[in-house]
């Protein structure tokens, strides 16, 4: 391989690494450590596939500040009622390529819910399209859109994708 | 199916709620008759949906699914979503525009405006086959089902006897629905969807029992959004099966009213408070209207977030949530951010709503394998009458009154 394809693979590298810290802190229970995965500003945004595709402003969750994303992680932890149940993301097809100053990323993604009967079943499905930056040799999200494909969702969201 | 006869409602009258009428399909098979394909309006959809000649949309009356179709006259027709010839489902997509609608079947065609246009081999082929002389379009066309509309929003109806819809809110839910419902242009915002395993009708009880909003959701108690100690009205019409909520933000303080709500939090503050930057829209001291409207509609007005959510029924131990989220044509940029913005205190993930999904479903957990006992539905005594204030549960009492009437139990 030479320099550029090397270059490219590392990146991509770097990127299923942010990944999978982004899934571990949300399925983990450890959302309190999530808002500094991105940058101040920032937008996360969770979309329906049918707003998405209809060019429809709606989001399920949005936030554009770290500020924000720390208002719903507390939220999310301390203030909502809601059954007990564990995430598991499943993430893959990372595809990633520089754009300007910053990355722009693309993956799929499905969510496992487990209840607290201990059955689990299929929570969405979706694609992620993210904006990364690099910030003090780190890679933040800049932006993260959620895309999620299952218009009629079983139950709440009640963690962020 | 028939309902057993041990289904009798708890002497007591509307301060007791059978757990049996949430679960036993004798008595979801009567609501399906007699409320959803009785005579009633189902909300079905917002008039900028469908925004051209040739829009489309599917919607719900009951487990009944209806196409909506803008014609070549501008005006919206309600049909049956399903084709004359073999009852096959018409459309399959949720929306979108279409030049005439064709069965996939037998490409059996129809006019935006419900009529058969065409049959293939309706003649026959080479002399042979085909439909007989006397076979008439005409009198095939869909099915069409009766619409209302009014202020922007479309209501439709299977039932032959219903009244017109402003004599079905009544006079004292029209100016509710219509303060919302005002006239101007809507602009549609964005649908959010989600299923619930729980009776329909705890979707409606939930928005009627004023008093849960102030216990269960830290966030509006916290931050004043909808609270107990907050100057409040309640009304219903005369059936008691529609109510209107109203009430009016308050502050974060310690009162009366806060001491005794565990969830209250004095010191909690957001890192990020654009959240609630909410401005005032409407006339009067009103913040909140929460409408529900028999049998399928919550119309919510909480601060500047406003939406329609419709109630699908699924069986008695499901539904559906539809929520379309919306503001004004002549919404500013910075308004329609707001909107978007407070968006995150409703639907399947709101801050807010997130909590009401969760418990409705726990209420169908506690209540569904028990059908020989009842709620008690006692705040506020046993009167069924308006209040000046939220600390009862008169809303759920009228309910539980209509509802019984409407059902002979």
């Amino acid at each position: 391989m030479t320099g550029p394809a090397v270059d490219q693979l590392a990146l991509r590298l770097e990127i299923e690494d942010l990944y999978a810290d982004y899934a571990e802190i949300v399925d983990g229970g450890l959302l309190e450590r999530w808002a500094a995965l991105f940058t101040d500003p920032c937008l996360y945004r969770i979309v329906s596939k049918e707003n998405f595709d209809q060019d429809l402003p709606l989001s399920l969750m949005r936030c554009e500040s770290r500020g924000m994303l720390e208002d719903r992680a507390f939220a999310s932890a301390e203030l909502n009622v809601y059954a007990p149940r564990t995430w598991r993301h499943l993430i893959g097809h990372v595809r990633a390529a520089p754009d300007g100053a910053e990355i722009a990323a693309r993956a799929s993604f499905a969510v496992l819910e487990t209840a607290s009967d201990g059955s689990t079943h299929l929570l969405c499905a979706g694609a992620y399209r993210d904006r990364l930056a690099r910030i003090d040799g780190t890679l933040r999200f800049r932006e993260r859109l959620c895309i999620y494909d299952t218009a009629l969702i079983p139950g709440s969201i009640v963690f962020p994708l | 199916m028939s309902v057993p006869e041990a289904r009798v409602w708890p002497v007591e009258g509307e301060t007791r709620v059978p757990y049996w009428i949430y679960s036993d399909p004798a008595i979801y098979a009567r609501e399906i008759e007699r409320i959803f394909e009785g005579p009633t309006w189902s909300y079905l959809a917002l008039d900028c949906e469908l925004p051209t000649q040739g829009s489309f949309k599917r919607s719900m009356i009951g487990e009944r699914s209806v196409l909506l179709v803008r014609g070549a006259d501008g005006g919206v027709r309600g049909f049956l979503n399903q084709c004359a010839h073999r009852g096959v489902e018409l459309c399959q997509a949720r929306s979108g525009a279409a030049a005439e609608l064709i069965c996939p079947y037998h490409q059996w065609t129809y006019a935006l405006d419900g009529r058969l246009i065409g049959v293939p081999f309706r003649r026959g082929i080479k002399g042979q086959g085909g439909m007989p002389a006397d076979f008439l379009l005409d009198a095939h066309g869909l099915t069409p089902v009766r619409l209302a509309q009014r202020g922007g929003a479309i209501f439709g109806t299977l039932h032959d006897d219903t009244p017109d819809l402003a004599a079905y809110l009544g006079p004292a839910m029209l100016p509710l629905y219509d303060r919302v419902f005002d006239g101007r242009a809507l602009r549609l915002l964005g649908h959010s969807r989600q299923r619930l395993e729980a009776n329909w009708k705890l979707m409606l009880e939930n928005i009627k029992d004023t008093c849960h909003a102030s216990l269960l959701h830290v966030f509006f108690v916290t931050f004043g959004l909808f609270r107990a100690d907050n100057p409040s009205k309640l009304r219903m019409d005369s059936t008691g099966l529609h109510t209107g909520l109203i009430s009016q933000r308050g502050r974060q303080e310690l009162t009366d009213g806060t001491r005794d709500i565990r969830s209250f939090k004095p010191d909690l503050t957001l890192q990020d408070a654009r959240i609630l930057d909410t401005v005032r829209e409407f006339p009067g001291d009103a913040t909140v209207i929460m409408h529900t409207i028999w049998p399928n509609l919550i119309l919510q007005q909480q601060s500047n977030t406003l939406a329609t959510r419709q109630i699908v029924p699924r069986g008695p131990g499901a539904f559906e949530l539809h929520w379309t989220f919306f503001g004004y044509a002549d919404d500013s940029p910075e308004m329609t951010e707001r909107r978007l913005r407070q968006a995150n205190l409703m639907g399947p993930g709101g801050l807010v709503s997130m909590d009401d999904g969760e418990i409705v479903e726990r209420c169908q957990a506690g209540m569904a394998t028990d059908r020989g006992r009842a709620g008690v539905v006692e705040m506020g005594g046993a009167g069924v009458e308006d209040t000046d204030h939220m600390v009862t549960e008169a809303a759920l009492r009228a309910f539980f009154r209509g509802y019984r009437k409407v059902m002979g139990l």
